[in-house]
C-alpha cells in the first residue's frame, strides 16, 4: 500500500489543477452571464453563404 | 364591374380591427382582410421589419414570440458621429487588439430577451468589418471587435439604433463592484469545493479503515491530508464567517456567523490537535463541506439582491451621455455628460432627454416625465422650472442650468434608495440572526453541561464530547434556510417579470387582508375611447381639432372618434391656451374649451337640461360624460369609456377565493365606480369613487383588520402605494414604482397578482418549514452528541443532509404553480 505516499499527492495535485482551471475560468468572466449561453445552444446556426446578399 | 365595386365598398365598409403590428406589438386599426404579417403600426416599424428580412433573419420574430419581452421602439433620433471622438474611446476604454482591430465593452440599452441577442450577433456577423459581438443579457453589455479601416463605432451605433438598440459607454464601475463581489464569491466555492470533495474521499478511506482495519502509518497520512484541507477550506473560502463573526462581536450585534465560527473553529482546533497528539477524533471532512455549502447559499442571495439594483442601474444609463454645453461666448460644444459641473449651461434640443438635473434659464416646452413619474401626460416648462436627467423634451430646444449630475440627480437618487433597500435585512433575515445569537449562548451552556455530565469519565472523553457538541450544533441549516427561501422566492417572482423589492413584503401578502384597486389604467384598459356622442358635428370638429394639439388619452380619444366619423381636422388655425382640469383654446376664431362638470362649472358655463338628462344617460352606461363648450354654450356631449381587462373579473373572483376583501378606490364619478364594482363583482361598500389622492390615503389608514394592498399605476396612486401595507404598482415609471411601491408587476397583467398571493403564501410555509427542518437537525445532533453518540462518521453524515434538506426543499418548493400564468 506504499503506493498511497504518491498516489494520494497525485491525486490532490490532479484535483487542485482543476481547481485553478475553475478559478481560472471565473477570471476571465465566464461566469458572468448565466442566461444567454443556456438559450444561444437553442439557435440553430444558419449557413452564412446563402443568406450573404 | 357592378362586382367589382361591391367588393371595393366591401372592403372600405368593413369594421375596422385591432390587430397587432408584426413587429411591435402595437395594438393597430386595421381591415379585417388584412393578413396577420402586413400590418404596421408606422413606418418604423416597416422599415425595421425590412431591414430583418432583408438580412434572412426572419427566426428573431420566433424566438422573440416565444421569450415574452415588452417592446419599445425608439423614439429619438440621434447622430453617432461623437462615437468616433477619442473621448468616447477614452471613455468607453476602447483597446486595441494585436491583429490591428479594435474591441471595446459597451452599455446597451434596449435588450429584451435572447432574440435580441442573437440578432445583434449575426448582424454583427453580417457587417462588414464588425468582425465579433457578444451579448451578455444579465448585464445589459456588449463586447464588439471592429475593424477601424473598414468601420466606424458611429456606424455600428447606428446600425444598433435602426434596430431599436442604443449603445452607450460603460459607466465608471457601474458594475465592477458587482463583480469584483461576485468572482470573489465564486472563487472561494471553488476552492471550498475543491477542499470538501477532496476531504471526503479521504475521510471515506479512513471510515473503511476503521471498519476493516488500517495500518498507523497511511491512517496518519490520510488524517494529516484531510486536516490540512480542513484547515484551508476554513481559514481561506471559510474566512468569510470569522470575520463576520469577529464583527458581528466588535458590534456586539447577533449574528448567524457567530455559532458558525465557533463551530468551525472548534472544529478546526480539535482536529489539529487530535493530529498532533495521534488520538482523538477529526472532523475536517464536515468543516469543509459546511463551507463549501453555506458559501452556495451566500453566492444564491447575493445574485437575488443585486437584480433589483441593476434594473435600475439601467435606467441611470438611459439619461444621455452627452450634453451640448453653452460656453459663454454662445458656442455649444459636446462633452460627455460626467465632465458637466454644476452651474454649466447645457442646451436641450427637442427629442432629446436631459442629462441632468437643473433649471430652465431659456426656452419654453413641453416635457414628458414618464421614464421617472409614469405620467403619459406632457408637462409645460417655462423659464425658472426645473428639469431632471432623464427627462425627454418634445416640443422645442431649452437651456438648462445644470444643478446635479449623475448620482446627485433625482434618478441617481432613486437608484442609490433602491440600493439601500435590498441591502437591508428583512425582519425573517433579522430573526434568524437573533436566533444565531441565543443560539450560541444555548450551544456554549450545552457544552459545558455535557463536559460536567462526562467527567467522571475522564477529563478526555469529556472534552471530545463537548467538542463534538460544539460541532454539530452549528446551525448551517438555519442560517442557510430563510435567506435562501426568500431569494428563491423572489429569483422565481422575477423570471415572471413580477419584481419584489424584499422578503417582506411576501410576509405581508401571505395574510389576509382587503385589496384596493385603482380603476383607471388597473381594473381597466387605461386607452378610453368615446363611445357616446350628444350634439352637433360642428362641436365634434372643433373639439378634435383642439386636442390634436394635446397628449391625452381622452385627447386621442376624441380623435378616433372625429377619424370613424370621417370627419377632418386639418384645415384650422388653432392655439391651445390651458391643459389643467380640460382644455381650453382657440379654433380659428371660436372659444373652445373641453372637460368635465367641474370645470364647466369652475368656468360658470350654464349646463342645458338636454345635456345634463344625456349626462345622467351616459353615466349610467358606465361612461364618464366630457363636455365641448363652444364660445360658452354646451354644444356637444361625449361619454368617454374605459374598458375592463380581460382578466379583471377572474382576478377579483380569486382574490375573493382566497380570503381577501376587494375594493375600489377611485378618482372617478361614483356612479361609474358603482358600474365597474357590479361588473367584477367587489362588494359596494369598499368601492369608494370621486377621491382625490389624500382621500384615497385616508381610505387606506382606517382600515385596521389586517393587510392593506393597494394595485395602482405610479402616477396619481404614489401616495397610496406607499402608505399600504403592500403596494403593488401594475403601471407607470420606474421612480414613483419603485420608490412608492415595494412589489411591481411589467407585463400589464392582473392575473399575475393572484399569482403573486400564491406565491407568498406559499413561500411563507417554505420558510417556516426550512426552519422547523433545520432546527429539528440540530435538536437531534445536539440530542445525540450529549450522549455521546456523536461520532465524526455521524457528524460527517448529520450535517451536511441538514444543509441538502433545506437547500433542496427551498429549490424544489412549487412556489408559483406551474399553470399559474
Amino acid at each position: 500500500m506504499s503506493v498511497l505516499y504518491i498516489a494520494l499527492p497525485i491525486a490532490l495535485l490532479l484535483g487542485a489543477a482543476g481547481m485553478f482551471a475553475c478559478v481560472q475560468c471565473i477570471r476571465s468572466g465566464q461566469y458572468e452571464d448565466l442566461d444567454a449561453p443556456s438559450i444561444r445552444i437553442l439557435i440553430e446556426d444558419q449557413p452564412s453563404d446563402k443568406l450573404k446578399k | 364591374m357592378r362586382a367589382l365595386l361591391d367588393g371595393l365598398k366591401k372592403v372600405s365598409s368593413s369594421p375596422l380591427v385591432d390587430k397587432p403590428c408584426v413587429h411591435c406589438g402595437l395594438a393597430t386599426p386595421s381591415y379585417e382582410e388584412t393578413p396577420e404579417n402586413e400590418v404596421f403600426c408606422c413606418r418604423g416599424c416597416q422599415g425595421v421589419y425590412e431591414l430583418i428580412h432583408g438580412w434572412g433573419l426572419q427566426s428573431y420574430y420566433d424566438l422573440r414570440d416565444r421569450c415574452v419581452g415588452e417592446l419599445k421602439m425608439p423614439t429619438q433620433t440621434q447622430s453617432f458621429e461623437d462615437f468616433d471622438t477619442a473621448d468616447f474611446f477614452d471613455q468607453a476604454n476602447v483597446q486595441r487588439n494585436e491583429d490591428g482591430s479594435l474591441s471595446c465593452r459597451l452599455a446597451i440599452i434596449g435588450l429584451h430577451c435572447a432574440a435580441c441577442a442573437w440578432l445583434i450577433e449575426n448582424v454583427a456577423a453580417r457587417t462588414k468589418g464588425w468582425s465579433w459581438a457578444q451579448v451578455k443579457l444579465s448585464n445589459h453589455t456588449l463586447d464588439i471587435r471592429f475593424d477601424d479601416e473598414k468601420i466606424r463605432l458611429s456606424e455600428i451605433a447606428q446600425v444598433l439604433h435602426q434596430l431599436g438598440y442604443e449603445l452607450a459607454p460603460m459607466g465608471v464601475d457601474m458594475d465592477a463592484g458587482f463583480q469584483r463581489q461576485n468572482r470573489k464569491l465564486l472563487i472561494q466555492i471553488a476552492i471550498a469545493g475543491f477542499c470538501a470533495t477532496n476531504s471526503m474521499w479521504l475521510a471515506i478511506a479512513l471510515y473503511a479503515g476503521e471498519a476493516s482495519g488500517i495500518e498507523a502509518a497511511h491512517q496518519s497520512l490520510l488524517r494529516g491530508f484531510g486536516v490540512a484541507l480542513g484547515v484551508v477550506a476554513v481559514t481561506v473560502p471559510g474566512r468569510t464567517f470569522l470575520l463576520g463573526a469577529l464583527a458581528a462581536l466588535r458590534n456586539k450585534t447577533p449574528h448567524m456567523d457567530l455559532p458558525i465560527a465557533m463551530g468551525l473553529l472548534v472544529g478546526t482546533i480539535a482536529g489539529v490537535v487530535s493530529l498532533i497528539l495521534g488520538q482523538g477524533d477529526v472532523y475536517f471532512d464536515s468543516l469543509a463541506v459546511l463551507v463549501f455549502l453555506l458559501l452556495i447559499g451566500r453566492w444564491i442571495q447575493f445574485r437575488q439582491q443585486h437584480r433589483a439594483a441593476k434594473a435600475i442601474d439601467l435606467l441611470l444609463r438611459m439619461t444621455p451621455r452627452y450634453a451640448s454645453l453653452i460656453e459663454a461666448d454662445e458656442i455649444v460644444i459636446r462633452v460627455l455628460t460626467d465632465r458637466l459641473i454644476v452651474g454649466d449651461t447645457i442646451r436641450v434640443l427637442p427629442g432629446q432627454s436631459s442629462p441632468a438635473d437643473g433649471e430652465v434659464v431659456r426656452g419654453n416646452s413641453l416635457i414628458d416625465r414618464a421614464l421617472l413619474t409614469g405620467e403619459s401626460e406632457p408637462v409645460r416648462l417655462k423659464i425658472g422650472d426645473s428639469i431632471e436627467a432623464g427627462v425627454v423634451n418634445i416640443e422645442s430646444q431649452l437651456d438648462i442650468r445644470v444643478s446635479a449630475i449623475g448620482r446627485e440627480s433625482r434618478i441617481g437618487q432613486v437608484l442609490q434608495a433602491v440600493e439601500a433597500a435590498s441591502a437591508d435585512r428583512t425582519p425573517l433575515v433579522q430573526l434568524a440572526d437573533r436566533i444565531g445569537g441565543v443560539f450560541v449562548c444555548i450551544v456554549t451552556v450545552l457544552g459545558c453541561v455535557a463536559f460536567c455530565i462526562w467527567l467522571p469519565n475522564g477529563w478526555q472523553v469529556a472534552v471530545g464530547v463537548a467538542t463534538s457538541l460544539l460541532i454539530v450544533a452549528c446551525p448551517c441549516a438555519l442560517a442557510l434556510a430563510t435567506p435562501l427561501a426568500i431569494a428563491v422566492s423572489l429569483g422565481k417572482s422575477a423570471k415572471r417579470r413580477i419584481f419584489v423589492r424584499d422578503g417582506d413584503s411576501l410576509t405581508k401578502l401571505a395574510k389576509r387582508g382587503i385589496v384596493y384597486f385603482d380603476k383607471t389604467g388597473t381594473l381597466t384598459a387605461g386607452r378610453p375611447s368615446a363611445d357616446f356622442r350628444f350634439g352637433d358635428r360642428v362641436s365634434l370638429k372643433l373639439a378634435a381639432a383642439l386636442e390634436s394639439q394635446v397628449r391625452h388619452p381622452i385627447a386621442s380619444a376624441i380623435i378616433r372618434l372625429a377619424q370613424e366619423e370621417g370627419i377632418s381636422i386639418d384645415a384650422y388655425q388653432v392655439t391651445v391656451e390651458n391643459v389643467i382640469g380640460g382644455v381650453s383654446g382657440w379654433v380659428d376664431d371660436h372659444q373652445v374649451l373641453i372637460g368635465n362638470a367641474d370645470l364647466l362649472k369652475q368656468e360658470e358655463v350654464n349646463l342645458p337640461k338636454v345635456f345634463a338628462e344625456a349626462a345622467r344617460y351616459a353615466i349610467s352606461g358606465g361612461c364618464t360624460p366630457i363636455y365641448v363648450v363652444v364660445n360658452g354654450k354646451v354644444q356637444s356631449l361625449l361619454g368617454i369609456s374605459d374598458r375592463l381587462k380581460s382578466d379583471a373579473i377572474q382576478t377579483v373572483k380569486q382574490l375573493k377565493n382566497m380570503g381577501w376583501e376587494v375594493g375600489i378606490l377611485s378618482g372617478d364619478h361614483p356612479s361609474i365606480v358603482t358600474q365597474i364594482a357590479k361588473l367584477i363583482g367587489a362588494p359596494q361598500r369598499n368601492c369608494v369613487g370621486n377621491l382625490t389622492p389624500e382621500q384615497k390615503l385616508d381610505q387606506i389608514r382606517c382600515y385596521k383588520s389586517g393587510t392593506v394592498v393597494m394595485v395602482g399605476d405610479g402616477v396619481n396612486d404614489a401616495a397610496a402605494l406607499a402608505a399600504a401595507d403592500v403596494g403593488i404598482a401594475v403601471q407607470g415609471g420606474a421612480e414613483v414604482s419603485l420608490r412608492a411601491a415595494p412589489v411591481f408587476i411589467a407585463g400589464d397583467r392582473l392575473s399575475s397578482i393572484t399569482a403573486l398571493f400564491c406565491a407568498a403564501r406559499s413561500s411563507m410555509t417554505l420558510i417556516y418549514t426550512t426552519f422547523a427542518v433545520s432546527l429539528m437537525y440540530n435538536l437531534l445532533a445536539v440530542g445525540l452528541a450529549l450522549f455521546g453518540m456523536i461520532t465524526p462518521l455521524v457528524a460527517a453524515i448529520l450535517m451536511p443532509i441538514s444543509s441538502i434538506t433545506v437547500v433542496s426543499l427551498a429549490l424544489l418548493w412549487p412556489i408559483y404553480r406551474k399553470d399559474s400564468i
